[in-house]
């Protein structure tokens, strides 16, 4: 029996895109983004809208002709873009906002950063693909900061190089991790200072099971405090990249593991785990 | 033009290749690709405005075919040896025997075995034949190498994507008439500026199988460690061996020097934040990311393994070939570029240079003088047998002509460079 020949319904031409605009990314290493986005044509005044997710904020950057017939919008360093998700649309004058996918997101500028020693915020901000493939923009602000770097994971114990931005570290400076279900059991860990970089040690056995926040106080027990994460690069998401041993260990509390790694904020924690 | 394809709508290295080459010839001529599936609405790579897509099976859950119970019956056409074999059906059968019978095109190209094998068989009298192998003739199966010598004679051409796979057809296929010619794979230039060579990172892109021997990369940079702690890996792909990898990172305490990275698309923002590629693959059947990271301007220490690196990477002027599956002489050949910031940077200048011949236009180029020459010829199906021997013998006599010609363009583009 024959089957009809394909018919025209199956051709597949591609001349108008159907999928979402592209934006293609620039950072630079002040923690500055470009973007640029396909003109559409059209007079009308177009902006890129940043909309802060689960909030009313919002961040109109203008969108203005660019080389080969692509719009751009700048989004400064100097631009405040408090902490958290921003999403990432297109508005034509005042129509309905249009969510943007990501297209080349050239974040080189952001691998090893290192900002300025001037006091003030210390501003990230990564685009990345949401899971839906969506382009979004993560932003942290921070000031003071501190930026954990190398961690080494030895038989009981954690030890971490950091760095802080924005501040000076007193004589008494020190770390406290903080129990996440229980914030008024702390843990105090004394640090080395060279300047600006530290390192400290965190003892396992002294650490009960669960969630530990890790914090750095400038200044001492009753100064301010400033949480320890990792801000400094190209990668939106640390938690499933920046994986460190666990080990095993008796403690008071039974047999546990223990491990550090990066919460959804990218702040540094330690997990503490009886094992069953 | 003609292109015959697994599915259009996926991911993967024949099927970027394939858009790549598609739109640069469709700069000159009609051009379509006729995908055997389509499993989704949109194909993940964009084809160019000129370039027709279509498909033959509509297997989307709500799609034309979906439940057509001969999608369940067994394929007769499609070869049973073939790796895809379980996806073609009496459906795929009937659909593409179709299509090759009624085909307008004055070139037919097959882009898999499988589907090369209908083009043997079906494509109806006049267009030309060209079956294009992706893998190589060592990766298939003895029954799929003996269902394809006794099909491929009634090809035109075969294409292989490097010249050690050209001379295994060559040597063990025995195609009399069949052209048997080397086209590498197009790499288009990036849409970014090139790596200015001043991050110390190591950057390797890939699946986690087997067969990209990440365990031995992951060994010898801790060889590289010891030597530079400044410098650090970063390792981009999914894959099964994801969990093992972790753990030799974790083993060898390299957990603050090497990242597994996770896939990453597209892949040329992240080679331009490396300063060295590595590929330390056991068997390579063309070297795609080769010539990729080489297009970003990096200069790849690749192992010297079966088919591709050794034909992309001129070793010492634009990368470093190393011993296959040796962890020291990977570690050597990556400190010898970290180790000298100038020689690394007159590298990365010529990879740049070097890696221009993969441009989709120049590839075009070389896939159009094949074709021609073939329609020159006229065909080699048995339809056109009456045409005698002689076009049959010149066309052979012709394929060896080029042959050493484009063997001699090789070996006078190294002399130049060294």
């Amino acid at each position: 029996m024959m089957t009809p020949a394909p018919s025209a319904a199956n051709q597949h031409v591609h001349e108008a895109p159907v999928t979402a605009p592209r934006a293609d990314c620039v950072a630079d290493s002040a923690g500055g983004l470009t973007f640029d986005v396909t003109d559409r044509g059209g007079s009308a005044p177009a902006h890129l809208l940043l909309r802060r997710r689960d909030s009313e904020q919002e961040v109109r950057l203008p969108l203005s002709p660019a080389a080969d017939g692509r719009l751009r919008a700048a989004l400064p360093s100097s631009v405040e873009l408090p902490e958290g998700r921003w999403d990432v649309y297109v508005q034509v004058s005042d129509g309905e906002p249009c969510r943007l996918a990501p297209g080349v997101n050239d974040l080189r500028a952001l691998v090893d950063r290192v900002p300025g020693a001037a006091p003030g915020h210390v501003a990230a901000r990564i685009p990345y693909a949401t899971k839906y493939g969506n382009l979004t923009v993560r932003s942290w602000l921070r000031d003071p900061h501190a930026e954990a770097g190398e961690l080494l994971v030895g038989k009981d114990e954690l030890s971490v190089r950091a760095r802080v931005y924005g501040t000076r570290l007193a004589p008494d400076a020190c770390v406290e991790l903080v129990a996440r279900k229980a914030p008024a059991a702390v843990v105090r860990a004394g640090l080395t200072a060279d300047r600006s970089e530290f390192r400290f040690t965190v003892t396992y056995p002294a650490l009960r099971p669960g969630l530990w926040d890790l914090w750095l106080r400038p200044d001492g027990e009753t100064g301010p405090r400033v949480r320890i994460a990792r801000l400094l690069d190209d990668i939106a998401d640390k938690k499933p990249i920046f994986i460190y041993p666990k080990v095993t260990l008796e403690t008071e509390y039974g047999r546990v593991t223990a491990g550090p790694y990066y919460t959804g904020d990218n702040d540094l924690a330690v997990k503490v785990a009886v094992v069953e | 033009m003609s292109f015959l394809i697994h599915n259009a709508y996926g991911i993967g290295g024949t099927i970027r290749t394939t858009y790549n080459l598609a739109n640069a010839l469709a700069e000159q001529h009609d051009v379509e690709i006729v995908s055997v599936f389509r499993h989704r609405d949109e194909p993940v790579f964009t084809p160019g405005s000129r370039v027709r897509v279509r498909h033959l099976v509509d297997v989307r859950p709500e799609g034309a075919d979906a439940g057509d119970p001969d999608l369940g019956r067994p394929a007769r056409v499609f070869p049973r040896a073939e790796g895809r074999y379980e996806q073609y059906s009496a459906l795929t059968d009937r659909r593409i025997a179709e299509h090759l019978a009624t085909v307008e095109a004055d070139v037919v190209v097959g882009t898999r075995p499988g589907l090369n094998a209908h083009l043997a068989r079906e494509t109806r009298r006049g267009p030309v034949r060209v079956g294009q192998e992706h893998l190589t003739l060592d990766s298939h199966p003895a029954a799929l190498r003996a269902t394809l010598r006794g099909l491929y004679p009634r090809l035109d051409a075969v294409t292989t994507t490097t010249e050690a796979d050209a001379r295994a057809y060559r040597d063990r296929m025995r195609l009399p008439g069949v052209r048997v010619q080397c086209v590498p794979n197009p790499v288009p230039r990036p849409g970014i500026d090139p790596a200015d060579g001043s991050g110390r990172w190591v950057v390797a892109a890939g699946r986690l199988a087997p067969v990209k021997r990440y365990d031995l990369l992951i060994k010898a940079f801790d060889t590289v460690r010891a030597q530079r702690p400044d410098w650090r890996l970063r390792i981009y792909g999914g894959g099964r061996q994801k969990d093992q990898l972790r753990e030799l990172v974790d083993r060898l305490g390299l957990y603050n020097h090497v990242y597994l990275m996770g896939p990453a698309h597209p892949i040329e923002p992240e080679w331009a934040k490396g300063s060295i590629a590595a590929v330390t693959s056991s068997m390579e059947s063309f070297g795609m990311t080769i010539v990729e990271a080489m297009r970003c301007g990096l200069p790849v220490v690749s192992t010297n393994c079966p088919h591709g690196p050794g034909e992309i990477i001129d070793n010492g002027v634009d990368g470093r070939l190393v011993e296959s599956g040796n962890v020291q002489a990977i570690a050597q050949g990556l400190l010898e570029l970290i180790n000298d910031d100038a020689l690394r940077q007159q590298m990365a200048h010529a990879a740049l240079t070097d890696s221009e011949r993969f441009d989709p236009s120049r590839i075009a180029e070389r896939h159009e003088s094949l074709f021609s020459a073939l329609l020159a010829r006229g065909g080699n199906s048995p339809g056109g047998r009456a045409r005698g021997a002689l076009h049959r013998a010149r066309g052979a006599l012709l394929a060896g002509v080029y042959a050493v010609r484009d063997a001699g363009r090789t070996a006078s583009g190294k002399g130049r460079t060294s």
